[in-house]
């Protein structure tokens, strides 16, 4: 049973513009890559990845991009929310030479990834891109966990210009790595899986997700059926090499296909 | 698949009595599939509508002890693009798809039965019976006898596919709305829906935990029920029920089979025991014809039923 908690905003942390992390002191016993459902009981009920967890805390990372997440931006700390979970599935966490890729505001929850790998005894490269450096995020945080770490935006404000799957595929030019994991938009990893030819990989996806639980079939993926809040939201190469809808089409909120 | 299990429903084979209901998973021809190759013998789409519909604003779902409280709300993606998703899975498969359609007058569901007489499902069910959206449409159509017959009997007029009409739990007397159904001309009944509606409320922000307050209630805790208006029903009428509500285990489904079931729907324990669920209750079934002396489901169906 995915008890509902009910619980305070402990700290609220500006990341980048229109970007804040909002940490809670809560054991929700978490692995990276999986996420919560999160309500005001204001209207809606929204996905988030969870950016960090530890045995006392966790911390979710959040764009303003909405209704909802603009009434989340006015919240202050102490104030509660409500989530269920964690749910779904998780990074395999490797100890070898593993490569992260991420792309914009998807990036968080690779950082809760990284913590886990270098725990583990993994060697750890991060390449992180954004459309501009506002969009950036967790440059400090990763460099701090000291990762090999690397940036770039498309608007080239830091020198680079390009994206996440630019700086990999230099990386892996480089290096042979024995792991390589993306979360970000899905543009981004449909680009980045053909550089990664005989490479394992996990692809973190993002669907509209409304039960969460797996019966409602809202975030299922054709055509092999997967729930990507059951069997995703992290799915391993085997199963990203079925998916005839990837990098194709998504589905509203009523179930329409919308095409990318 | 299984020799033991095969069944007929209106006169067509299946594989397994067990059927996934409307609601669950039915969005895509890949969520119907993977139900299917779990080991569902029928597969129900959406409640499909005219329009598309975004269901609810969230929170949708409401988990408790016994159950779980949902306010979907119809998400659909309409019945022209959700009926592209039936044929598609069609084309993959025999297995038979019940269309189950949505809408709150004759006019529409006519328009709606038209449609699917030109898609490859094999049945149509009306759902009359929808507890979420009663602030939209009012009280379910299910709770009225001459709404049910009048809606049924144009339906049935120009209906290319056998016709099942989806009832209400929560009416006062369910057989005289079953019987309504049959004199109209319904080929079979399916209950029942969610009941109640019921209401969660968090404590500590003092709100209803479901956006839209009231959800309908499903699982375990309204297996009773369920048993209890099927075995009610099954006396009363002469066409076949479909029977759901609770069905978690193997057990569940032989005793809704004895209360008068031919079909038996299994949805929230799809969330309680994985989409794997079709297959366990599939074997538990065998273990429980293996354990009591029956060769096959069809000997449980032949039985003297339980009568009133």
């Amino acid at each position: 049973m995915n008890k509902r908690s009910t619980i305070k905003i402990a700290r609220i942390i500006d990341e980048a513009e229109d970007i804040k992390s909002f940490v809670f002191a809560h054991d929700l016993t978490a692995k990276p890559g999986q996420f919560i459902m999160l309500t005001d009981f204001e209207g809606g009920e929204k996905p988030f990845s969870i950016a960090d967890c530890t045995s006392n805390e966790f911390m979710i990372t959040v764009k303003r991009i909405g209704e909802f997440t603009t009434r989340l931006f006015q919240k202050q700390v102490g104030d509660y929310v409500s989530v269920r979970g964690p749910f779904g599935s998780s990074f395999f966490v490797s100890d070898g030479n593993v490569l992260l890729v991420g792309g914009g505001y998807g990036t968080p929850p690779l950082y809760f990834l990284a913590k886990e790998l270098l725990q583990n005894g993994a060697k750890v490269t991060v390449v992180n891109g954004a459309k501009s450096k506002e969009d950036l995020v967790f440059c400090n945080k990763f460099r701090e966990l000291g990762v090999e770490y690397q940036n770039i935006t498309q608007l080239g404000c830091l020198g680079r210009e390009g994206t996440s799957v630019d700086l990999a595929e230099k990386a892996m030019e480089k290096q042979k790595f024995d792991h390589v994991y993306a979360a970000g938009p899905e543009m981004m990893m449909k680009a980045l899986q053909p550089l990664l030819k005989d490479l394992e990989y996990e692809f973190l996806f993002e669907r509209y997700m409304k039960c969460a639980i797996g019966i409602c079939g809202n975030c299922t993926i054709d055509p092999i059926g997967i729930r990507l809040c059951v069997e995703g939201p992290v799915l391993p190469k085997k199963l990203v090499e079925q998916l005839t809808e990837f990098g194709k089409y998504h589905r509203d909120a009523t179930g329409k296909r919308i095409e990318f | 698949m299984h020799k033991r299990l095969k069944t007929k429903f209106l006169g067509v084979e299946l594989e397994s009595p067990l059927v996934l209901p409307a609601g669950v998973m039915g969005m895509s021809f890949s969520g119907m599939d993977i139900a299917r190759i779990n080991g569902a013998g029928i597969i129900t789409s959406k409640s499909l509508t005219l329009q598309p519909r975004t269901g609810h604003k969230g929170p949708v779902i409401a988990e408790f002890e016994g159950g779980i409280l949902n306010c979907m709300g119809l998400c659909n993606p309409g019945i022209s693009n959700g009926l592209l998703e039936v044929n598609e899975f069609k084309k993959r498969s025999r297995t038979p798809v019940i269309v189950s359609v949505f809408a709150t007058n004759t006019e529409d569901f006519l328009m709606l039965a038209k449609e699917v007489n030109n898609s490859r499902g094999d049945f149509l069910e009306l759902n009359l019976s929808c507890p979420n959206v009663f602030d939209e449409f009012g009280i379910p159509l299910a709770a009225s006898k001459d709404e049910v017959f009048k809606i049924v009997k144009a339906v049935k007029e120009s209906s290319r596919l056998p016709v099942i009409a989806k009832l209400s739990p929560n009416v006062y007397n369910i057989v005289e709305i079953a019987l309504a159904a049959q004199k109209a001309g319904a080929d079979a009944l399916c209950l029942i829906n969610t009941v109640g509606p019921g209401m969660a409320i968090d404590a500590k922000m003092v709100k209803p935990v479901l956006f839209n307050k009231f959800g309908g209630l499903s699982g375990p805790c309204i297996k009773p029920i369920a048993l209890k208006l099927i075995y009610q029903t099954h006396s009363a009428v002469d066409i076949p029920i479909l029977g759901m509500g609770g069905v978690t285990y193997g057990i569940d489904a032989v005793e809704m089979l004895m209360a008068g079931a031919t079909t038996i729907g299994v949805g929230t324990a799809v969330y309680y025991r994985g989409i794997e669920v079709f297959e366990k209750i599939n074997n538990e079934i065998i273990e429980f014809l293996d354990e009591n002396g029956y060769e096959t489901v069809e000997d449980i169906l032949k039985l003297e039923k339980l009568k009133l």
